[in-house]
């Protein structure tokens, strides 16, 4: 039942609560949002007052560009494919095979492990295990001179540090499949693989599409990994676009090979809230038959799940283990002796760069999570004009590639009237904007779980919105906003994609300094940052948990889902 | 008729239906409700009463038509400055509080004292029977105990009006009675102008001053139970009111009204030869036991044991008849397809318009 609009206004109007609330929500958003889009359409494609495609059709006529072009989406359709399959290897494995829940445990943290790392960390094991003194090529394979950079090594990269988005994905989607359907069918006298075949799949199908697109728009708008690994022989678009800007100072060129990828990107985000958001077959009914393990699956096939999963399990520790050996060592592969210069280091060189990032995680965690609850909660509750927009304006940060906000900001608040750039503001407004809409849909899938009643009862009570929101729902949502807030800070430690245009000589981030070592060939400190930032998420992380433990019913999932967010 | 205290003046609500474009939840609704009154909203599900009452609470606002409460025109004016008590049917306990917690919140909202909060706090959980709940959270309690909560926490801040929407409806038929007595109590004690809504007729009939019956948006007949019960204005009511045969009859003179072919003595003013719908309750027929083939009989189809008196569905000439009869000082029960005499009980029954 939907309140005619008229009413909605007049409402909203006699509320002045709600009102600024949502007049700030809009200039929030026309601020850090439109603004900076607008500003990177207006620089790509007006010249001298007059709209233009001078720029995009220069960037299609250039050879280079096109190659990087179709690289990205060769390297993003390759991510896609292979982390679905990866993804639902173990999702699969973890329905299905029996494990006990230590195991499970286990393999969730392993296979989480790469969604809260800094970027680099897989490359930088790469180039350890292969490159020309690789462990890998070199010490056990007796190799000359590889090169660990171009195409595979950033598939084999992106598809490990993405593969967790499929398996989060898909996990739920096969864990609601009712196995009486799969034990009906095999009753009925269909083979095991036959019922695989055709029971299984096809109701994981939308889960599969919608873990294929998430892959590709992660693998389309990932700066980082091709930034080391692509090398000279395998330029991809965001990378062709940051080296335009901070190589060539052409922020027009850079802009418009930004917004190149900006096709690719709505058209799977709009493929994947419409398309596969409207084909669920399995729903979650709180009702199941009886769970009996599975007699769908031979014993076999569960042994070879297993081991599957092992191996990949073993290769992503393999990486992680190489890092800290890394960053213990002298110079890995040269000279293996014991040290802990890196780590002196990243503490005296490195201060600033850790002391910078902890501040603006340290400022952006509570705006963001706040933020986020706010949003959340004005589009699931509140009836306004304008909401669906709002909603959507909220979450075009989120849904752009990385390089698109960082030139969209660097390109409006670089001059007057809002000259941000160099300060730390900037950056922080990035990652409010661009990682709060976890919180926002954690909040409004929070919301639409608590009975409206409540608030209606804490109105009927007298408490205006202000103050209902403050003292009923709030206390409900406690647990949004606590994810909200571990997102924020767990991406203000890892992010680069778009910060790489913020920084500046005063304020730096820690991912910028990594990427620094590695262009020196300093690994060594690289390594050592990394885990220094793997250790500071893994403590934050664990505290946040311990907190929402206290704030919420146990739920499917656990935790690290809600920080992870879709 | 006392002071009003709620005045309705021809409210509407309209909603916009996917299907049926724009439809009227609430039609035209004129009602007032008089100070200390218990008034119920009767009526089947959809029918606009709900949406009434979350008006009357300012949770939706009419699309035409004004409120007004003790004579000030509240229409506009948002929930929290109404001063309504609001009783919710899945009880709205806010989970993160006490129940101590929950009953304050008004009072803390108004900012009051701590001693006044202990104290009024209290007084209405001792008032409704839980004086030693309070430490309890809300989700440790029994669907009656939560819903006694929710009622301190109505009414603790003396409020103009109290709103039910239902209150009883998750609960089981044996508390459903005791609770709804314990409301009505509370109601009279404290003299509260209080609307009620609920789909279950008895209750409304128990619990109420004064019933009204909506039907699709609109009231269609109010008045007291008994008003309802012997003279509905309409088919509808008759039939949601208790149970009922409507029978057409067919009037013979200025005092006689024939049903089949038995008379009964029924003063009317219509005119003779026309034909008539009778409300017959069916514990307003009496039956005897009778011969075979007589004239005014008819023959028990189906016969229903239910303790304090037996029901009787009877072939009377071309109409089924619901009847009853306690057994208590009559002797046996009929057997099904014995013959019986019936006859009707002409002083309730009615004439529809």
């Amino acid at each position: 039942m939907a309140a005619p609009s008229s009413d909605s206004w007049r409402r909203v109007a006699r509320d002045p609560v709600l009102l600024s609330a949502i007049l700030a929500v809009w200039i929030l958003l026309a601020l850090f949002v439109v603004f900076p889009l607008v500003e990177l359409l207006a620089r790509a494609f007006v010249d001298e007052g007059k709209v233009t495609l001078g720029p995009l059709l220069e960037i299609v006529s250039n050879a280079g560009h096109r190659i990087a072009l179709a690289n990205s989406l060769f390297l993003a359709t390759s991510v896609g494919l292979a982390g679905t399959a990866l993804g639902f290897l173990f999702a699969f494995t973890a329905v299905r095979s029996g494990l006990g829940r230590h195991w499970l445990t286990a393999l969730d943290a392993v296979v989480l492990l790469p969604l809260v790392s800094p970027p680099f960390t897989t490359s930088i094991s790469i180039i350890f295990s292969f490159g020309p003194k690789g462990f890998i090529s070199h010490d056990l394979l007796g190799l000359g001179n590889v090169s660990p950079y171009g195409f595979w090594s950033t598939a084999l990269a992106e598809t490990l540090t993405y593969f967790p988005i499929a398996y989060l994905t898909l996990r739920p989607i096969l864990a609601a499949i009712d196995p009486n359907l799969e034990e009906m069918a095999f009753s009925l006298g269909g083979s095991r693989g036959r019922i695989f075949r055709t029971v299984t799949v096809p109701l994981a199908v939308p889960g599969f599409a919608n873990a294929f697109l998430l892959l590709f728009a992660a693998s389309l708008a990932d700066f980082a990994t091709p930034l080391i690994l692509g090398g000279n022989g395998f330029p991809v678009l965001p990378t062709e676009a940051y080296l335009q800007i901070t190589g060539l100072f052409d922020f027009k060129g850079g802009a418009a090979l930004s917004l190149v990828l900006l096709v690719p990107a709505a058209f799977v985000f709009f493929l994947q809230r419409y398309w596969v958001g409207r084909r669920t077959y399995v729903t979650v009914t709180g009702k199941v038959g009886q769970r009996s393990r599975t007699r769908a699956l031979a014993p076999w096939a569960g042994v070879l799940l297993v081991a599957g999963c092992f191996a990949v399990t073993a290769l992503i520790a393999y990486f992680y283990g190489l890092l800290v050996y890394a960053s213990l060592v002298v110079a890995f592969g040269a000279n293996n002796s014991f040290t802990l210069a890196h780590y002196h280091v990243i503490f005296t060189e490195g201060l600033p760069a850790i002391r910078d990032t902890l501040i603006i995680a340290a400022i952006g965690m509570p705006l963001g999570g706040f933020y986020g609850v706010l949003v959340g909660y004005l589009i699931a509750r509140k009836n306004f004009p304008g909401r669906r927009a709002m909603e959507l304006v909220a979450m075009i940060n989120y849904a752009l590639p990385g390089t698109i906000v960082g030139i969209g900001y660097l390109i409006a608040f670089n001059d007057p009237p809002i000259a941000l750039t160099g300060g730390a503001m900037i950056i922080v407004a990035c990652y409010v904007f661009r990682y709060s809409p976890t919180g926002i849909r954690a909040t409004v899938a929070l919301l639409q779980q608590i009975d409206r009643s409540l608030e209606e009862a804490s109105s009927s009570l007298g408490a205006g919105s202000g103050e209902t929101f403050r003292r009923v729902t709030l206390p409900l949502i406690a647990s949004a906003f606590f994810a909200g807030l571990g997102v924020v800070f767990i991406r203000s430690m890892t992010a680069i994609s778009a910060t790489i245009f913020l920084v500046s000589i005063s304020w730096t981030l820690i991912t910028v300094r990594i990427l620094e070592n590695m262009t020196e060939l300093a690994l060594g400190p690289a390594a050592a940052f990394s885990v220094f930032v793997i250790v500071v998420v893994f403590i934050v992380v664990a505290a946040l948990s311990a907190v929402l433990a206290r704030f919420r019913a146990p739920t499917a999932g656990g935790a690290a889902r809600s920080f992870l967010g879709g | 008729m006392a002071k009003v205290s709620i005045q309705l003046s021809g409210i509407s609500k309209r909603f916009d239906h996917t299907v049926k474009g724009e439809v009227y939840a609430v039609r035209d609704v004129n009602l007032a409700v008089a100070e200390g009154e218990l008034l119920t909203l009767l009526g089947p599900s959809g029918c606009g009463k709900s949406t009434t009452l979350r008006m009357i609470a300012g949770f939706e606002e009419p699309d035409e038509g004004t409120i007004s409460i003790d004579g000030k025109d509240v229409t506009h004016v948002l929930p929290n400055r109404r001063g309504i008590g609001f009783v919710f049917q899945n009880y709205a306990l806010f989970p993160h509080l006490s129940v101590y917690e929950n009953v304050a919140y008004a009072l803390r909202v108004q900012g009051k004292d701590e001693a006044s909060i202990k104290r009024a706090v209290t007084d209405v959980l001792g008032v409704v029977g839980l004086a030693n709940y309070e430490r309890q959270q809300p989700h440790q309690m029994s669907g009656g105990e939560q819903q006694r909560v929710a009622l301190a926490r109505a009414v603790v801040f003396q409020p103009k009006v109290l709103l039910f929407d239902e209150p009883l409806s998750n609960l089981d038929a044996k508390l459903r009675v005791e609770m709804r007595e314990q409301i009505r109590a509370l109601q009279k004690r404290i003299g509260i102008t209080t609307v009620y809504v609920t789909h279950d007729q008895e209750e409304a009939m128990a619990i109420s001053d004064r019933i009204a019956v909506m039907e699709r948006g609109q009231i269609v007949q109010d008045g007291t139970a008994p008003d309802l019960y012997y003279r509905p204005n309409t088919e509808f009511v008759a039939r949601f009111i208790g149970r009922t045969n409507l029978l057409d009859g067919r009037v013979v003179s200025a005092n006689e009204v024939e049903i089949e072919d038995q008379r009964v003595s029924l003063s009317t003013r219509r005119p003779v030869g026309s034909t008539v719908r009778l409300v017959v309750r069916p514990e307003m027929i009496d039956l005897a036991a009778a011969g075979e083939g007589e004239a005014g009989t008819g023959r028990v189809l189906q016969r229903t044991f239910l303790g304090e008196k037996t029901d009787y569905d009877i072939q009377f000439g071309n109409t089924k008849i619901q009847a009853c009869r306690s057994d208590a000082f009559r002797g046996a029960a009929f057997e099904i397809g014995a013959s019986v005499r019936l006859s009707f009980d002409p002083a309730n029954i009615h004439l529809l318009a």
